[in-house]
């Protein structure tokens, strides 16, 4: 059998069938629509960081650019749902192509200025100069187009979706020259990889990823604010989950929000400064001893993780 | 008007060059991101707080006491940190993520011990420093706001732009004055090098760590007078205003954050008298601009990736 | 000057850095199957010559010639397809994929569609098929640096630029790498070794440019330049100096 038909069968089938699921057999329904939304997320961040090497710190910039696509195509055009999701996406895939200049930046200026760029579009959105067209800082309402389960099951779908590409990537050469792009542009040129096509077509890939995620969070939750989904969290939150998997492999980032994001709702959202405390030395322990996540713990006793 | 807004600008200017200065000495020496530099600001600002209220200490001796307290506690926290951070693959981008989990915990553990209320600290007690330094130097003052060129400006904003000059003037001294400046700008221009001709680059790292946590809290002690209330979450904004000081200055130059600092608070001004319900756009807007189109910043060398 | 048409020619070729000029008018010619040394005193231009070929580095004037086709300013990659490669000074191999992995990528995106290359017998030749399934951080240096050379022959290459490839390796080790290296050229690659172990140079180039200051200051076979007024002063001058 073909790795990447093994690698479909053995994670995403049991994966998605799981989550499909559980919202019949445990009662909170939110906790399950956000641990969807942070695997998508994590995924995302996995093709642009674990396969490219660039750290997207304004990720979330995506999310809300999708979450108000969405809520605007909603508001204005009084678009469906499925429509309005393709309007996020696309609202997300115009901000990622307008970033593409940011490439010439390396390493820490790239995650600098996308951060500053997801900053720029939350300023913008939540200005009260602009409340007749996003409502300003007063967020939004959809309750016209309110249906949570199958605003669920759109956002499973998305997330088998995302599954498959990351599966995809992982087995296909294009995976391999993202890597190797990632190791060093210099050399991924001379291996005849056209290194600037590359970048962009992973991140555009995942600010596609969340700017659905985006629209359909706006879908299922219908009543939030512009600092909720363009809440310097989402990108924290993805990239811890993902880096504490491991990245450049399909279970890291699923391992990853499945184990932390339990410890998130273990540890109760009631005292944030007791949870922000432990998050802290999270990532911090994280980074000094375990910088390659889980994955190398069994990596390193010769164990192939796909 | 105007004349006001330019002066006001260049004031504030300084205040924003002493800011970055830290940051970007850090960055120039070890090539790490200091993500929590922003909560190093917020500490000194608590610093000042608790000296002016326990003790009745004027916060412009306890700009001396700030410097010293971080400066020491910099140093057991560079070999706590950084050393094991510099053996890594890819330090620059896991300092970048290290770094965040410490402003997390800098913030979580502020929010514990002080809680989330607002605090500032009157500024009369500028006044009557410079009422005092005044009777020192023999000048005829009245505490009250200080008029030159027909403007009048709050004493305070004056107290942190010489303050920032001063601390900017003795940078300048210990790097090109001081034999351990002179190891310390060697560090900069290339680490291996220095590490090849036998110079001691932990111990170069650790002052320079020291020196740019002290500088950050330093700033911190003008936080009530220059940016508003403190509070524990007050630090992201500071980094991300920090960074775009540093970025249009350009990274690694500490020197060239002095540019940074007065073009940032010069346009920073002009945006809050004539634009202001768009000003906190600015620094976002001002960062990818430079990034983008001089990305080594104005006075920078080349930093873009092949 | 040059022969009819040969596979490359540099000719005028220019490239500062700030104010220095580290390529100042450079131009020679490089035949198909030729191994051309260049050899010089550190600074002279010889890396700069081959980043600026292989699309590291625009040229700033003059003209590269590859196939008939004018080639400065050419990205890597497209270079790459064009038929050109290159091994580093310091081996650049991509550390944390296997050395099957490395060599794979560069087959399928550098390689010609007509003429795929058999990777096992490629590691085979150059003693790397033991390791196929190591990552290349694991490699030593020596053994990176045949990886960065089985990279670019991975891309059915024309002509292949070697910067110091002999550099670290034992008299038996060089002597098979010799060994291959003519071996590849008469297969119809042309090779430019820059290298500064001379023995090295002079069993397998057949001819040899020296450089120095970004200029070409002699042309001819390895035993006439080791006689040559100029390239004795230059050499000796940068002793004195290092």
């Amino acid at each position: 059998m073909p790795r990447l038909l093994r690698h479909a069968l053995f994670i995403l089938v049991p994966l998605i069938a799981a989550l499909a699921i559980a919202p019949a057999v445990y009662g909170n329904h939110l906790l399950l629509f956000n641990l969807i939304v942070f695997m998508t997320l994590a995924q995302g961040i996995n093709i642009v960081y674990g396969f490219t090497g660039y750290l997207p710190f304004g990720y979330v910039g995506f999310f809300g650019a999708g979450a108000y696509g969405f809520s605007l195509a909603v508001m204005h055009l009084h678009a469906s749902p499925f429509a309005a999701l393709a309007l996020g996406a696309l609202a997300a895939l115009l901000l990622g192509l307008g970033l593409t200049p940011l490439f010439r930046l390396s390493g820490a200026y790239f995650a600098i200025a996308s951060l500053a760029a997801a900053l720029a579009v939350l300023q913008i959105v939540s200005n009260p100069a602009l409340e007749h067209i996003t409502n300003g800082p007063y967020g939004v309402s959809l309750s016209g187009v309110f249906d949570p389960s199958l605003a669920y099951a759109v956002a499973l779908a998305i997330l088998a979706g995302t599954v498959l590409l990351v599966i995809w990537l992982r087995n296909a050469r294009f995976g391999l020259a993202l890597q190797a792009i990632r190791e060093d542009a210099i050399s991924a040129g001379m291996a005849g990889i056209n290194v600037v096509r590359g970048r962009v077509i992973a991140w555009l890939l995942a600010a596609l990823i969340a700017g659905l995620t985006g629209g359909v969070y706006a879908w299922y939750i219908s009543v939030f604010y512009p600092e909720t989904v363009f809440s310097g969290e989402v990108t924290v939150f993805a990239i811890v989950f993902a880096l504490f998997g491991g990245t450049a492999t399909i279970l890291g980032p699923i391992l990853g929000v499945a184990i932390l994001y339990g410890i998130y709702n273990a540890i109760g959202i009631s005292t944030p400064q007791y949870f922000q405390l432990v998050y802290g030395l999270l990532i911090m322990g994280l980074v000094l001893f375990l910088p390659n996540g889980l994955v190398s713990l069994l990596r390193r006793r010769g164990v192939d993780v796909p | 008007m105007l004349i006001y807004t330019l002066l006001a600008g260049l004031l504030f200017g300084l205040y924003f060059s002493l800011m970055g200065l830290g940051l970007n000495l850090m960055f120039g020496v070890m090539r790490i991101v200091n993500l929590a530099h922003g909560d190093f600001l917020m500490l000194g600002a608590f610093l000042a707080f608790w000296l002016f209220n326990l003790f009745a200490l004027n916060p412009i001796p306890g700009v001396a006491v700030a410097f010293a307290l971080f400066l020491l506690a910099g140093l057991p926290l560079y070999y706590l940190l950084v050393p094991r951070l510099l053996a890594a693959r890819d330090p620059e981008m896991l300092s970048f993520i290290l770094f965040f989990g410490f402003s997390q915990v800098i913030e979580a553990v502020a929010t514990i011990a002080f809680g989330t209320s607002e605090r500032s600290i009157p500024g009369g007690s500028m006044a009557r420093a410079a009422a005092a330094v005044a009777s020192l130097l023999d000048l005829a003052y009245r505490p009250g706001p200080i008029a030159f060129l027909g403007q009048s400006f709050p004493v305070a904003w004056l107290a942190a732009g010489i303050v920032s000059a001063l601390a900017v003037l003795l940078i300048y001294v210990y790097l090109y004055r001081t034999r351990l400046g002179y190891l310390t700008r060697a560090v900069m221009a290339s680490r291996e090098e220095a590490i090849s001709t036998g110079i001691d680059v932990h111990r170069v790292s650790a002052i320079a760590f020291g020196i740019g946590i002290a500088l950050a809290a330093v700033a911190g002690v003008f936080v009530p007078f220059m940016l508003g209330s403190i509070t524990p979450a007050m630090g992201v904004d500071v980094t991300i205003t920090s960074f775009a000081v540093i970025v249009i200055g350009s990274l690694g130059n500490p020197l060239g954050t002095v540019l940074g600092g007065i073009l940032y608070g010069v346009s920073y001004m002009f945006m809050q008298s004539y634009y202001s319900s768009w000003a906190n756009l600015l620094p976002y807007l001002l960062l990818i601009a430079v990034l983008l189109v001089r990305p080594s910043g104005l006075l920078g060398r080349q930093v873009r990736r092949a | 000057m040059f022969p009819e048409s040969p596979l490359l020619a540099i000719d005028g070729l220019v490239k500062r850095f700030g104010g220095f000029r580290a390529l100042d008018g450079l131009s020679f010619y490089l035949r198909e199957g030729e191994i051309l040394g260049v050899v010089g005193p550190n600074g002279s231009g010889k890396t700069t010559c081959i980043n600026v070929i292989s699309g590291l580095h625009a040229p700033d004037g003059g003209s590269v010639t590859f196939a008939g086709r004018a080639i400065g300013g050419l990205k890597s990659h497209q270079l790459v397809r064009l038929g050109i490669n290159r091994t580093f000074q310091v081996p650049r191999p991509f550390m944390s994929l296997t050395v099957r992995e490395n060599v794979a990528v560069a087959e399928a995106y550098g390689g010609k569609p007509q003429e795929r290359v058999d990777i096992g017998a490629l590691l085979a030749s150059l003693e790397l098929a033991p390791l196929a399934g190591r990552r290349a951080e694991e490699l030593n240096s020596a053994q990176q640096k045949m990886l960065d050379l089985a990279r670019a022959l991975a891309t059915s290459p024309r002509l292949v630029l070697i910067d110091e490839l002999a550099a670290g390796l034992n008299p038996a080790e060089l002597e098979r790498v010799a060994a291959r290296l003519k071996e590849i050229a008469r297969s119809g690659v042309a090779l430019l070794v820059v290298e500064h172990l001379m023995g090295f140079i002079q069993e397998i180039t057949d001819r040899v440019i020296v450089l120095n200051a970004g200029k070409e200051i002699f042309e001819g076979v390895m035993d006439d330049a080791i006689r040559d007024k100029r390239v004795v002063e230059v050499f000796l001058g940068a002793e004195d100096e290092g």
